[in-house]
Order: C-alpha cells, then sequence, then structure tokens
C-alpha cells in the first residue's frame, strides 16, 4: 500500500500545526484530529466521534502514529484496535521523541551553533538551522510514509539505527562540544569566576531545582555582579 | 525601527515556539541574528542571542512546572538592547536587557499556561459545534500570537522610552560571558556527560587547550 503524493503533502503540511491548539484537557487532540481528517477520506464525522480526547506525543514523532492509523482506517480496522494503537505509540514516540530531540539532538546542535556563532558569526546560526531542520523534516516526512507502510509495525522503528545511533552520536558530540567552551574562555583573572559559578549551577541541577529557580538564581547572580 | 512592528516580527518568531513547525527559528541564537540583522548589527545579536542560548540550553517546550519560556527571553534579550542601546550607554543597556531577558522569560512561561487555557476553552467550543474544528483548531494560532504580542510588546514599549540613571547597575560584555559560559557549561555538563561520554568531554577540553597553545 503506498501514499499517494498529494494526500501526504496535505498530512505533512497538516502535522506542522499539530500543536496550535494545544491545551491542558486535550494536548494536542484537536491537531491529531484535523491531521486524519486531511489523510482521510469522507471520516470526518468518524474521526471526530472516536478521536475526540487526550492525544499527546512528541510533535516530530506524532507523523509517525499518523500515518499508522491512517493506514488503519485504509484498511477498516475497528475503532477499538485504532485506539488501542494509538494509546501505546503516543507514549512510545513522546519518550523516544523527547529523549532524541529535547534532551539530545537540539541542545548539543546549539551547543555547536553557539561555539560556531561566537567564533565565526553567522555560520553558527546558519549550521544550526540547516542541520536540525534536516533531522527535524526528515522525522516529520519520513514518520508519515513509514507509518503508512508499515502500519502498526511502525512502533519497532524505536530501535531502529535512526533513533539510537544518532542519539548516540549527538550524546558524543554534545561531550565533546561541552569541553569545546573553554575555546571562548579568555586569559584573564575574572573568568577564574567560571569555576565557582559553574559548581553552583552543576549543584542546582544534579539537585533538581526547577528552571524558574534556577533562572531566578541566574538574574539574582548578574545583579550582583553588576553591583560589585 | 517602530517599536510595534519589532513586536509583531518577534511574536511572530515567537510562534516557532509550539504553535508552527517548530523549527528552531525562535531559538534565541536564532532569533538573536534575525533581530541583529533587523537591526543592521548582527555580531551583537548573534553575541547576546548565543550567550542567552547557554542560558536556557536545555529548556523543553512542555515541562511539568511552569517552565521559562527561553524562547521568548532571546527575543526580549536582543531586541530590548537595541531598543536600549540607541539612547543609552552600552553596559547599562545590556544589564537592563538581559534582565528584562529572563524576567520576560519567567512572565513568558506564565502566559504560556494562560494562552494553553484559553485553547481549552477553544476545545469545549469545537465539543458542542463539531464543524467548527478548524476553526477553534487554527484560532490556538491567534492565541499564541497574542500572548507574544502581549508579553514582549509593553517591554518593547519600556525598553525604547526608558533613560537609564548613571547610578544604575552595569554589565560589561565580559562578565555576561563568564555568566552565559558558566551556565552553559553547567548545562552541557548535566545533559551530555555519563560515564560513556566523560572522554569525548576531556578531549574537547584538551582541544581547547591545544587551540589555546596553538
Amino acid at each position: 500500500m503506498q501514499l499517494a503524493f498529494i494526500r501526504f503533502i496535505k498530512i505533512f503540511f497538516s502535522s506542522l500545526f499539530i500543536q496550535s491548539s494545544w491545551s491542558y484537557f486535550s494536548k494536542q487532540g484537536m491537531g491529531f484530529m484535523v491531521n486524519l481528517i486531511y489523510g482521510t477520506k469522507n471520516k470526518e464525522d468518524t474521526i471526530m466521534k472516536e478521536h475526540n480526547e487526550l492525544f499527546n506525543t512528541h510533535p516530530y514523532m506524532a507523523s509517525y502514529i499518523i500515518g499508522a492509523t491512517i493506514r488503519a482506517y485504509d484498511e477498516g480496522k475497528t475503532s477499538e484496535d485504532i485506539k488501542r494503537f494509538i494509546t501505546i505509540a503516543q507514549t512510545s514516540f513522546a519518550s523516544a521523541g523527547d529523549l532524541l530531540f529535547w534532551q539530545t539532538l537540539r541542545p548539543a546542535l546549539l551547543l555547536i551553533s553557539v561555539i560556531f556563532g561566537l567564533k565565526f558569526g553567522i555560520i553558527g546560526p546558519v549550521l544550526f538551522i540547516i542541520s536540525y531542520n534536516a533531522f527535524h523534516l526528515f522525522h516529520r516526512a519520513r514518520g508519515i510514509t513509514d507509518g503508512y507502510n508499515k502500519g502498526w509495525d511502525v512502533i519497532y522503528l524505536i530501535k531502529a539505527k535512526r533513533f539510537i545511533m544518532v542519539q548516540h552520536v549527538f550524546e558524543i558530540l554534545g561531550a565533546l562540544f561541552t569541553g569545546l567552551l573553554f575555546i571562548l574562555i579568555a586569559f584573564k583573572i575574572n573568568y577564574l569566576l567560571l569555576i565557582p559559578l559553574t559548581s553552583l549551577f552543576v549543584i542546582l541541577l544534579l539537585r533538581r531545582y526547577s528552571a524558574t529557580f534556577i533562572i531566578i538564581a541566574v538574574l539574582v547572580l548578574i545583579v550582583i555582579i553588576a553591583l560589585v | 525601527m517602530n517599536v510595534f512592528v519589532l513586536a509583531i516580527i518577534a511574536a511572530i518568531i515567537l510562534l516557532d515556539k509550539y504553535a508552527v513547525g517548530e523549527f528552531g527559528v525562535s531559538q534565541p541564537i536564532i532569533s538573536g541574528t534575525i533581530i541583529g540583522a533587523i537591526f543592521g548589527d548582527i555580531s551583537s545579536g548573534i553575541f547576546l542571542g548565543a550567550l542567552l542560548q547557554l542560558i536556557f540550553l536545555g529548556e523543553s517546550p512542555f515541562g511539568g512546572d511552569i517552565e521559562p519560556d527561553g524562547q521568548a527571553a532571546g527575543i526580549i534579550g536582543t531586541g530590548s538592547y537595541f531598543l536600549l542601546v540607541s539612547s543609552n550607554p552600552l553596559e547599562y543597556s545590556l544589564f537592563l536587557a538581559i534582565v528584562f531577558a529572563l524576567v520576560g522569560g519567567i512572565i513568558g512561561g506564565v502566559l504560556n499556561m494562560y494562552a494553553h487555557v484559553y485553547n481549552e476553552k477553544l476545545y469545549r467550543v469545537f465539543m458542542e459545534k463539531k464543524h467548527l474544528l478548524y476553526v477553534c483548531h487554527f484560532a490556538g494560532l491567534v492565541t499564541a500570537f497574542l500572548r507574544g504580542l502581549c508579553l514582549l510588546l509593553p517591554i518593547f514599549i519600556l525598553a525604547h522610552i526608558v533613560t537609564i540613571p548613571r547610578a544604575f547597575p552595569q554589565l560589561t560584555k565580559e562578565l555576561l560571558m563568564i555568566i552565559g559560559l558558566s551556565v552553559g557549561l553547567s548545562n552541557g555538563l548535566y545533559l551530555f556527560v555519563k560515564k560513556s561520554t566523560i572522554l569525548y568531554l576531556c578531549g574537547g577540553i584538551a582541544c581547547s587547550l591545544l587551540l589555546f597553545v596553538l
């Protein structure tokens, strides 16, 4: 079974808006419904009846679930089976996507772009936009086709190289470029401040203080340093 | 640069945070570059964007707590810096811009919560009137845009009109670099350093030292 190009384009563009109406009650529920309606034919009423509830996954990974769900509708599978698949898949893809994109790939690429940006100017930001979107758009697009082609077996892709290997490579790059941040240091006495400040923030992070608390700590520190 | 036009452009960039695509355009280093280009000073935009990026490196879009909005902080920091520096000395402007950015980031997180609560109302409208699915869904874009505008416009107006008194604290680029680097380093260590990657961290440090010597 192959997904027609026009249909693919419709699903792809609607998937870019999956989080537009994100709310605490239904999360990406409305966006998911809109995506499914764009991808199916004459199923609007059925989809609105069956999927008007919570849907929450990683926004880029949603494509895999959308593709597989549309295939299930095309094959005429029962709504109970479809719902069961969605319940399992959304959690699995959410954790895989969070780990790959939010916790590894994006911070690593941002770190690289910061170093390049501060050293060589515009190259840093351009590098980030190109490389990040290469991965991002790959998963958005390939997710739809793989989801449609593999059907419910798409869930096993979480163990594929595109997740495991990429995550491992970017963990390594992240660690390497954390070390390379020292390039930005100048040989001045003020830079000795880095040692206590970095230790302080590492302790705050390890003790799992909230992000708001850490930002307030940075703010207080800036005010103190500026006053001194 | 007209403050209203800047706020509208910035609110459109901020849509990238979650409402449209999430291409990474709203990340501080990118938004800083864009705003720097608008004001004709890309290198300052990259500098401020990069340092705010280090502070907000490990941010995720939806956390359990109300997370500060790093993307908004980046836009506020660079935007208000360029507005401030046109009529104030650099060190004073830098200090106030960073304060605006960090406070704005925290307020942005709270406003984000209200935007999501408003989207919930849209969802309830959809539940009652099913034919309004598309209207209710895409109205979320308006909510996100207005959230950005409500956050950015007052801060940009304030930055545009304020004249900083001479007794105000100052922040040099060097001190900002030290703070940004220390938060960035701690974020990097927290996110990436484990038993399997510690060698690469040491390799990175060794390369840095080698580049110093060379």
